[in-house]
């Protein structure tokens, strides 16, 4: 199977292949990165993957899949976040506006909207607080990732969210 | 068996029950709805709803609570921090329902609780106060007054909540030009964040440390004082790191400061555990700050390097027994100890509240290790309370060894499904000036300004690599793991029809 995995700035292509018996319990594999092959023993474990690599290197990995269609993964020292086959998963939902211009504001996490900084029409900055949430006591400023224009602004005060939840649109 | 009733949340809930247990005391929760599932209620003997999972009506009810107390028949009753804990009617409340108060008495925490009363309780035993107003600021005074006070105190300065803490309605000032919209604005916060709009004013002095002094009194006019906690790492005025002892201060001023407490909380009668915060500048002269008037979060730190248990002699104290910790063993510490709170907070985006599902969780072991925690795998960190995972607090023989034991705990350290402060952690303990103590409380607040929002781990291409694959073969598993499952469903199809068709 091959995947397209985005982290960063960068697209790698890898393949994995089962070496003789492999299963849902893991195995040993091929995984080939961008042309170049690695053979790696893997065992899944409470928390995702034991990787130990041909030359004795051992991983312990955690890699979970998030709402949004992200994964998350923890190596022991650092957390990454990982997009798989993105193109594919763009084109079978067309109304994702990730392309270039518009900007889709949505709550990080789930809590209530306390103000309201912009209306539509307003021009604003890149960094210009557009709404504040409260959560776990903290308020919180979600600021325009863009300079741009209000196009929409589903969001209003005193309003209760949940994580994801469209709160401005910047175009 | 007396009960012991424990009206919080979370990890210290969890600390209490703990030390109940080695007591033999019977253990009473409570629970909003959303913690229906929580570690502190599955640990207690008893678990009772306290109602909807907002605190303020729950675990800030102080009628729900005192009803549990009486109706379970708990003799006393344990505050934990935060929430009620110094809330002087609730003590008072217990003291009326006949529960006893795992605490001091409610006058203590009144006076204690009013930033200014506590500071002239302070004058009044001869203990050094940072220059400020001696009282508050009564809402009319005129500019004028405000202007002439803040002369006197001199720039730069501080205004504060009277009624304060954790770095609501606090404003610092940096020339006359600022004070009165400062002013304005602390009153607003303060009375919002609790209900007091009362403010004074306190000169700020230039890189200072924040160290404070545990205490024990009992009901029979014991007080013993403990070896200092250094807590100077901290974001907006929210305590991130604690250690003890400190290296910014020698034996002769850790013992002056031990007196200092011990006289402030002698002349106001303090019983059970308490904290005295000082300020302590460059030349080690220090000057009283505030008294918390129950068991901190960093309590630990104190216990890892003394030996006491604190929440144990909280609970002894309570019970009418005498206090009969040495004094040499409660002010010199045996080696060093270092606690990191860690939050479901994202340390890239700003420190972000991350509440969630907590998937798994690998917690670090090993010598010298003690993780405080109150958060399980399969538990939601709600969204309506302070977002602590766990206090990992580290011991060693010297600090060199006590940071790099920090490192490796942190790196065994594994939670999933939530961002949390750990990335920040294994930031910190490799910056210079935290590996060499060189820090007072401007220094964390200053450094993530200059990062600018920089990741606090930026992943190597070798990283990026084998997250590649591991997400690649995760992904390649969860194909071959549904496409067995499948073929189980079959099988088990096939069979039940087989085992059928045998019976008929």
């Amino acid at each position: 199977m091959t995947f397209e995995i985005d982290i960063g700035e960068r697209t790698r292509i890898v393949s994995i292949e089962g070496v003789g018996a492999t299963g849902p319990d893991g195995g040993q594999f091929r995984a080939t990165i961008d042309g170049e092959a690695h053979d790696v023993s893997v065992r899944p474990t409470d928390l995702g993957l034991s990787l130990v690599f041909a030359d004795g290197r051992s991983i312990d990995v955690a890699a979970t899949e998030t709402a949004s269609g992200e994964w998350f993964v923890q190596l022991p020292h650092v957390d990454l976040t990982a997009v798989v086959d993105r193109r594919r998963r763009d084109r079978s939902r067309p109304g994702i506006a990730s392309a270039a211009g518009v900007q889709r504001i949505t709550a990080p996490m789930p809590g209530r909207v306390v103000r309201v900084l912009v209306k539509v029409g307003d021009v604003v900055q890149v960094r210009q607080a557009l709404v504040v949430i409260e959560a776990m006591k903290m308020e919180n400023e979600l600021a325009s990732p863009k300079a741009g224009t209000v196009k929409e602004v589903p969001a209003s005060e005193g309003q209760s969210v949940e994580a994801g939840r469209l709160l401005v649109v910047v175009e | 068996m007396p009960k012991v009733l424990i009206a919080n949340r979370g990890e210290i809930a969890v600390r209490v029950i703990r030390a109940c247990r080695e007591l033999g005391l019977g253990t009473v929760a409570i629970y909003s709805e959303c913690d229906r599932g929580a570690l502190h209620v599955r640990l207690a003997d008893e678990a009772w709803p306290i109602g909807p999972s907002p605190a303020a009506e729950s675990y800030l009810g102080i009628d729900k609570i005192v009803a549990v107390a009486r109706r379970s028949g708990a003799a006393l009753v344990h505050p934990g921090y935060g929430f009620l804990a110094e809330n002087a009617a609730f003590a008072r409340a217990c003291r009326d329902a006949g529960v006893t108060f795992v605490g001091p008495r409610p006058e203590a925490i009144a006076r204690m609780g009013s930033k200014t009363a506590a500071r002239q309780a302070a004058i009044a035993a001869g203990v050094p106060v940072v220059p400020g107003t001696e009282s508050p600021l009564p809402d009319d005074a005129p500019e004028t007054v405000l202007a002439a006070e803040a002369t006197r105190i001199g720039f730069p300065l501080v205004v504060k909540a009277v009624a304060g803490g954790g770095g609501k309605g606090m404003r610092t000032v940096e020339g006359p030009a600022d004070l009165i919209a400062a002013v304005r604005i602390a009153r607003s916060e303060a009375k919002a964040a609790f209900g007091d709009a009362a403010v004074y004013l306190e000169r700020r002095l230039v890189a200072p440390r924040h160290i404070e002094i545990q205490l024990l009194g009992d009901e029979h006019g014991t007080v013993v004082p403990f070896v200092e906690r250094e807590c100077s790492i901290q974001r907006r005025h929210q305590k991130v790191v604690e250690e003890s002892p400190s290296l910014a201060i020698g034996q002769e001023t850790r013992r002056a400061m031990a007196e200092c407490a011990e006289k402030v909380a002698a002349s106001v009668g303090y019983t059970n555990a308490g904290t005295i915060e000082f300020l302590v500048d460059r030349d080690e002269r220090f000057y009283f700050l505030e008294m918390n008037t129950r068991l901190q979060v960093e309590h630990p730190v104190t216990e890892m390097v003394t030996g006491v248990d604190l929440v144990v002699w909280q609970l002894r104290i309570a019970l009418g027994e005498r206090l009969t910790v040495a004094r040499t063993q409660a002010l010199t510490p045996r080696a060093h100890a270092i606690e990191c709170r860690v939050y479901a907070e994202d340390p890239d985006r700003g420190f972000m509240p991350s509440p969630g599902l907590v998937r798994a969780i690998a917690v670090p072991g090993g010598p010298g290790v003690r993780d405080d925690r109150g958060v399980t795998a399969g538990f939601e960190v709600p969204v309506f309370y302070d977002s602590m995972i766990s206090k990992l607090v580290v011991w060693g023989e010297t600090r060199a060894e006590a940071v790099r034991r920090l490192a490796r705990a942190l790196d065994e350290y594994r939670v999933l499904g939530v961002r949390t402060t750990l990335p920040f952690f294994r930031w910190l303990v490799e910056q210079p000036e935290f590996r060499e103590g060189r820090f007072d409380t401007t220094y964390l607040d200053r450094v993530l300004v200059e990062r600018r929002g920089r990741p606090f781990r930026a992943p190597t291409p070798a990283d990026e690599s084998h997250a590649s694959v591991a997400v690649a073969l995760a992904a390649w598993l969860r194909a071959h793991r549904a496409a067995a499952g499948a073929r189980t469903d079959e099988t088990s199809v096939w069979r039940r029809t087989a085992r059928r068709e045998a019976l008929q």
